[in-house]
């Protein structure tokens, strides 16, 4: 299994968010998952992403044979999980093509691959920012300070195909865009599908997933998954909401 | 020893000591230590400081064998090896280097923006052992580095500098403060800019930690005339930066920046203020500050705005990273306007490094440490990226190196 959530319990501040929540993901599969306001799908993709907030409960969650939770969150990163964020952090002065150079050359280290250099790093940013419509001169601006909240979506999807995660979290990645970006960003995610890799995809609404085909849907309710299916799950939440699964 | 008998007992080796004038003003310094409560809460010289340590001190004081003034015609700089406070004099048609003089002690006593109890000012004008003069004339435009040596332990230096940028003059300023020794170092530069003249002013203080800085500056500026002061300290010893600027004339402005690393148990205070005396002037207060371990530090803006003072513009900003929770760092901004027509604002933000931004960054694959030193650089960005001179640009720089290679 690529990835095994199991019987996942995780609380923050008192409060438990995630009861009992199992998933399983193979290589080459696209799961979906949706839920109302407040179920904990930002909850499951921090937790994956190792965010330091939560306090896990009970549950295991292994990750290319790799007890997750024996990994920190750079360590989860440079073994091949991206989460793509609901509110990307705005972080002025720090430059976006020096930062994604270095987060690409950590990932490599760990994997004892050979460090990108300068110029070949350029001319793949340069190519992967034209196929998502990305002007260059944004590049050269500080990560996600001043972007409108369709940029900053965009401009995570540039980072996870420069990364070409293994596992891909997309937390809500549609809210906030127009359809001419929706469609712009989608593309993005398709192009880097493959075999070898998975993508979760959190979402409210079926909108995204007609330009992403997931094989799986799952609706999660209160922390937990409470139905799994194919893609005609979202068909039925977009006709009747959330309110018959709660 | 208290202070009396301190000035008594080395008043031969003091500047002006036999000026009866001078000796009056010295008479009533020596009455304020003695009667003065020592207000710590109201008194902002004295916040954070061992007092005891920098009044009942040791006075000692050697005379330098050698300083030096070098004239590099071909790009009108100078630099200049200011010896245990004291300068080579020099004179060509750019610029004029000398001893202070009996009047420069006189003009700035009368001043009155620099308050009446700050102690360590009234202790540099009683125990006045070295400074210099420099002016520059009219319409050249220059660059001055000076760096500033101490050349053995245990001394007690009281310099006073007096800086005149004549009438359309341009001055680049670059002073390295850089000591090792176990000195104290009680510095005040008054600084004159005349009409249309310009003074760029950078401080690079990097002292050891058992090296003390008390460094005030008073500028006044006239008539489309600009003070700008940059402060990097990344001394390991205490700080004390306190700049005072007065915008006398129309169409003035005075930008005191400054930036501080801190580390161990070091202490830094830091006070800016700026006075508007005139129309259509304008002022920018920036303080920041990173702290780990155990350090502290103080920032005090003020921006006065006198009544006569239209149009102003004056703006405060404090900011402050705590990497350490034993860290403090206590910032105070003031505005005082007295003028109906002006710009003014005045922030202040100061914590721990953003723990989101921390998070985003090793959620791409940077380490914890490599994540909080970038967000440190980044902090600083704006204010290392102005420097537009590339070796004082690679000096901070390396500097910054040094003290993020101890951010654990």
């Amino acid at each position: 299994m690529f990835l095994e959530i199991k019987d996942l319990s995780v609380k923050i501040e008192n409060k438990n968010i995630l009861n009992g929540l199992n998933l399983n993901i193979n290589k080459g599969e696209v799961h979906a998952i949706m839920g109302p306001n407040g179920c904990g799908k930002s909850t499951l993709a921090n937790v994956l992403a190792g965010k330091e907030d939560y306090e896990i409960l009970n549950g295991k969650i292994n990750f290319k044979d790799n007890d997750l939770f024996d990994l920190n969150i750079e360590e989860r990163a440079q073994e091949g999980m991206f989460l793509a964020f609901q509110y990307p952090v705005e972080i002025p002065g720090v430059n976006i093509t020096p930062f994604l150079h270095s987060a690409i050359n950590s990932k490599r280290k760990r994997m004892n691959e050979e460090e990108i250099d300068n110029l070949s790093f350029a001319k793949l940013l340069k190519s992967k920012a034209s196929d998502l419509g990305i002007n260059i001169d944004m590049l050269k601006r500080s990560v996600n300070t001043g972007f409108s909240g369709g940029e900053k979506k965009r401009y995570e999807i540039l980072q996870m195909s420069i990364l070409n995660p293994d596992l891909a979290i997309l937390d809500e990645t549609d809210s906030g865009l127009d359809i001419d970006a929706l469609k712009i960003v989608t593309e993005g995610v398709n192009r880097l599908k493959t075999k070898n890799n998975a993508f979760l995809i959190i979402t409210h609404y079926q909108k995204l997933l007609d330009y992403i085909k997931p094989d799986h849907v799952h609706v999660m309710v209160n922390g937990s998954i409470v139905k799994s299916g194919g893609p005609e799950i979202a068909a039925e939440i977009e006709k009747d909401g959330f309110q018959k699964f709660q | 020893m208290n202070i009396q008998d301190n000035y008594q007992k080395n008043k031969k080796n003091i500047f002006f000591s036999d000026n009866k004038d001078i000796q009056i003003h010295r008479e009533k310094l020596i009455n304020i230590f003695e009667t003065d409560r020592f207000d710590r809460k109201n008194n902002e010289s004295l916040k954070n400081i061992n007092l005891k340590k920098f009044i009942e001190f040791k006075y000692k004081y050697l005379v330098p064998e050698e300083t030096s003034v070098i004239n590099n015609n071909q790009d009108n700089s100078y630099s200049i090896v200011s010896v245990n406070g004291q300068c080579s004099s020099f004179k060509d048609d750019k610029i004029e280097i000398t001893k202070i003089l009996y009047e420069d002690y006189n003009d700035f006593s009368k001043n009155n923006t620099i308050e009446k109890n700050d102690h360590f000012v009234n202790l540099n004008s009683l125990f006045l052992n070295s400074g210099f003069k420099i002016v520059i004339k009219k319409n050249n435009n220059i660059k001055i580095k000076i760096s500033n040596i101490v050349t053995d332990d245990n001394l007690t230096i009281f310099q006073k500098n007096n800086y005149i940028c004549e009438e359309g003059s341009s001055l680049s300023l670059i002073e390295e403060y850089e000591n090792k020794n176990n000195s104290t170092s009680n510095i005040l530069n008054v600084i004159n800019l005349e009409n249309n003249s310009k003074l760029n002013h950078f401080l690079i203080q990097d002292n050891s930690s058992n090296h003390n800085l008390i460094i005030t500056s008073h500028s006044s500026c006239k008539k489309d005339s600009t003070y700008t002061q940059k402060v990097y300290n990344f001394s390991e010893g205490y700080v004390r930066n306190f700049h005072y600027s007065e915008l006398i004339e129309i169409n003035s402005e005075a930008d005191l920046q400054g930036i501080f690393f801190l580390k161990d148990n070091n202490t830094s205070n830091n006070k800016t203020f700026v006075k508007h005396l005139a129309e259509d002037c304008k002022s920018n207060q920036v303080y920041k500050g990173i702290l780990n371990d155990r350090a502290k530090a103080t920032y005090f803006s003020n921006t006065y705005v006198d009544q006569v003072a239209q149009k102003t513009e004056g703006y405060q900003l404090s900011k402050g990273i705590l990497l350490s929770d034993n860290a403090s760092y206590f910032s105070k901004p003031e505005l005082k306007i007295y003028a109906d027509d002006v710009k003014c604002s005045h922030g202040s933000t100061i914590g721990p490094i953003d723990e989101n931004a921390i998070y985003y960054l090793r959620s791409r694959g940077m380490s914890k440490i490599a994540a909080t030193k970038i967000l440190i650089s980044s902090f600083i960005n704006e204010e290392l990226s102005s420097i537009n001179d590339d070796l004082m640009s690679e000096t901070i720089q390396k500097k910054l190196v040094r003290y993020l290679s101890k951010v654990k």
